[in-house]
């Protein structure tokens, strides 16, 4: 409790402690889309109207103020309240490599079985007729 | 009363049985008898449940859980829908609706897999209803009636709101006609021209409003929710992209199978799927299984019921599909540059797209069941999402004047020239005059680049200017389409690159600028309305000699005891000035008020961009009968003897 009223005075003394140039708030901002309210549903800090997400944004540009880099921002959200506050998934364990892999090895597998399929039909390519899509809507 | 209607559902499922029982049968008059009377049952029982909401009868639960008697009228009939019960009873009609339609609509001169669609239609109805009546049924009275309701939630007290379930619906659910279309095709092991005829104008009547529903329900987060932004990749929104990009899939294929009989078993798999996405979106949505921001419904019950229903339907269609796939047959041969080999590319982007969503959306969930507590939101899925699109609609404005079979390369440098010009272009444009990103101006690019290719085309296929309106409303409603989703893209892109938000803390009279507005607040008074009062918040906003006033509001109900906030938007060429009214403090004994402002640049495009793929979508399955009579005849008659005979 104590520390809520505490919080809840750093926000209400000073909303806007400090001040950013456009590309720092341009930054924070981008790093407010990404890192996620913890008392919200599901919803970026940018969005949540809640306390604590107005806390959680206000440390963003304190950081950005700071010069503190991108990932280092995100590491100090996940060091506090864990990997959910990340909406932006790390690459660390194997089905990490899942997540961000897949969809790409499915276009490019997906490419090379189409395309093997299809060596395998053709196999005289010279005898196919070209017919214009128009003839048939019309 | 609510009782009568309770006893038409019970007869709407009986009656939806027996369809089942008598299509699979091959009898398509008594088929479409019971699916016509199924639909008048259901009909009947929606209707007394719509009397019950319009009524204020808080005898019947569900009545009594979601309505109240401030509410006004419009809001108490959507408020029908504007739950869990509600929604399923609508979803059971529209399954009933598309049933009827197909026993009036659906001609293809094989009455057997007629009669077998409406069966399989009909089966699919009576598991709807079986749900509604046994897992979710919103006949109940409650012992002893309250004089006041709880209300609606007051978040959906809203125009765009009270329509955007039923168009949803109509998508979702459309996909059930096109489902049973598939499995009765699969039961006979024949799925050709005729039947890719017949699927796609079916299958754009569920795409169509999908694509309404989903734009209604991005544009009420825009304006209602107060946080600038219209899409975030939340479960429930991925849920209904899924079923769209697979629709979108769908069309697209069904092209190839209707004009050269290739395909066919992969239009008729995209036919199954689809509604097995739509199914599961309904299963994410209800079951609580994912936390959203648009969840209405959590119970794990209710979830488990709708994921054995998938697992029923959706396996039995997968499980024919194995045993018929190799009994069809496919079209003539074709070289991987043509038509069939850039609609193929259409099919792979859109289904790994839809994959991809798939993958990010239940990924969490997974990981939770290991123990691991994490999020997937917008940065993943700009990262895969967008880059697996983008070839698709680079090549989009070059492959769509290829021909069928095999189509000669050897211009496409000028292609290629042109499409290094406009990325050239626009990205020196972009980057060197106007400051913003080098992605987003080649996105910008992009947008233009399908614009203006869907317009090349058109004026290609026409060869002649007056030629233009002799076209095909089939042609004319692809260019839409196409231009639609390029008008999109720049929308999109330059709203989420370019778009400024802020927090503003203003005291009466206190003055900020945002993007190039100087603001001030005039005037802070309580108003009130039939079920709310809010606070309103005036504030002038200037921009060289232009002078606006902006009315954001801060409203509560009591009865549900929520707030919301209701946005003032002002519209001009280049964006939306967008002001949402926060929190009051005191400060140093100064009474302030915070205030969330947005400028989001071309924001219209992007729904402007949806409406016109709904459009062109329509157009392009109107019949040529609109405007020119017995051209049905000639259609079928286009096609070679012997495919119709049964």
């Amino acid at each position: 409790m104590k520390a809520l009223i505490a919080a809840a005075l750093i926000i209400l003394a000073n909303p806007t402690a400090a001040e950013l140039n456009s590309a720092e708030e341009a930054r924070a901002q981008a790093l407010m889309r990404e890192i996620r309210c913890i008392a919200c549903e599901n919803e970026p800090i940018s969005q949540s109207t809640s306390d604590i997400a107005g806390n959680m944004r206000e440390r963003v540009r304190i950081m950005v103020a700071e010069g503190a880099s991108d990932a280092e921002i995100r590491t100090w959200f996940e060091d506090r309240y864990g990997e959910f506050v990340l909406f932006r998934p790390k690459v660390q364990g194997a089905s990490d490599w899942v997540l961000w892999g897949a969809p790409f090895l499915l276009l490019v597998g997906g490419v090379a079985l189409g395309y093997g399929m299809l060596r395998r039909k053709a196999s005289a390519p010279t005898e196919i007729e070209a017919v214009a899509p128009e003839d048939l809507e019309a | 009363m609510i009782e009568f209607g309770h006893f038409a559902a019970i007869l709407a499922f009986c009656l939806s049985g027996l369809q089942g029982v008598q299509g699979l049968r091959g009898q398509r008059g008594p088929a479409a008898f019971l699916a016509l009377t199924a639909l008048g049952a259901m009909g009947v029982s929606f209707l007394t449940l719509v009397m019950a909401f319009a009524r204020s009868d808080f005898s019947v639960a569900l009545v009594a859980n979601h309505s109240h008697t401030l509410k006004p009228f419009l809001y108490k009939i959507a408020g029908t829908w504007g739950n869990h019960e509600g929604s399923m009873a609508l979803w059971c009609l529209v399954t009933l609706g598309f049933g009827a339609a197909g026993a009036v609509f659906l001609r293809t001169g094989r009455p057997k897999f007629e009669a077998r669609s409406l069966g399989i239609q009909g089966l699919v109805a009576a598991g709807s209803l079986a749900y509604l009546l046994f897992a979710s049924s919103p006949f109940m009275r409650v012992a002893e009636p309250e004089l006041q309701g709880d209300s609606l939630n007051p978040l959906l007290q809203d125009p765009a709101l009270a329509f955007h379930p039923p168009l949803l619906y109509l998508g979702y659910v459309g996909y059930s006609f096109v489902f049973a279309m598939a499995a009765a095709a699969l039961i006979e092991a024949r799925v050709d021209r005729i039947w890719a005829k017949a699927v796609r104008g079916w299958a754009m009547a569920a795409f169509v409003p999908l694509s309404g529903g989903i734009m209604l329900g991005a544009l009420w987060a825009y304006y209602e929710l107060g946080w600038g932004g219209w899409w975030f990749w939340d479960p429930v929104e991925n849920a209904s992209l899924m079923p769209w990009l697979l629709g979108a899939a769908l069309l697209h294929s069904l092209i190839v199978t209707e004009k050269r009989g290739g395909f066919a078993v992969w239009s008729v798999l995209l036919a199954v799927l689809a509604f097995c996405f739509s199914i599961l979106g309904a299963f994410l949505v209800r079951s609580g299984i994912l936390t959203s921001v648009h969840a209405f419904a959590d119970d794990p019950t209710r979830g488990l019921v709708l994921l054995i229903g998938l697992l029923a339907y959706g396996g039995a269609a997968l499980g024919l599909f194995a045993f018929r796939a190799y009994k069809i047959k496919g079209g003539p041969i074709w070289a991987a540059a043509s038509r069939e080999g850039a609609l193929m590319g259409n099919n792979l982007i859109l289904a790994v797209a839809t994959a991809t969503v798939l993958l990010g959306t239940l990924f969490p969930l997974i990981a939770e069941a290991f123990g691991r507590q994490m999020s997937v939101g917008e940065p993943y899925f700009r990262l895969t999402f967008v880059p697996i699109m983008a070839p698709a609609l680079i090549a989009l404005p070059v492959v769509q004047a290829w021909s069928w079979g095999r189509m000669d390369l050897s211009g496409i440098w000028k292609w290629a020239a042109a499409f290094a010009g406009i990325c050239a272009v626009f990205g020196l444009l972009g980057v060197g005059l106007m400051d913003i990103p080098l992605f987003a101006a080649l996105g910008v690019a992009l947008g233009v680049w399908l614009v203006g290719g869907s317009m090349w085309e058109l004026k290609r296929r026409a060869v002649t200017w007056p030629r233009l309106l002799k076209l095909p409303l089939r042609v004319w409603g692809m260019t839409l389409a196409h231009i639609g989703l390029g008008v999109f893209v720049v929308g999109a892109v330059v709203e989420t690159s370019q778009r400024y938000e802020t927090t503003l803390d203003l005291a009466m009279g206190g003055r900020a600028e945002v993007a190039g507005w100087t603001l001030s607040l005039e005037d802070m008074r309580v108003v009130e309305g039939p079920n709310w009062f809010s606070d309103r918040a005036t504030i002038s906003a200037s921009k060289g000699g232009a002078m606006i006033e902006l009315r954001p509001e801060k409203r509560y109900y009591p009865a549900a005891r929520m707030p919301t906030s209701e946005t003032a938007i002002h519209k001009s060429p280049s964006g939306d000035l967008y002001l949402a009214l926060g929190d009051r403090r005191e400060v140093n004994g100064q009474v302030r008020w915070t205030f969330r402002a947005y400028f989001n640049p071309l924001i219209d495009l992007v729904f402007g961009g949806v409406i016109l793929m709904a459009l062109g979508g329509l157009f392009s399955v109107l019949p040529r009968g609109v405007f020119k009579a017995r051209a049905r005849q000639a259609d079928m008659a286009s096609l070679p003897a012997g495919e119709l005979a049964e």
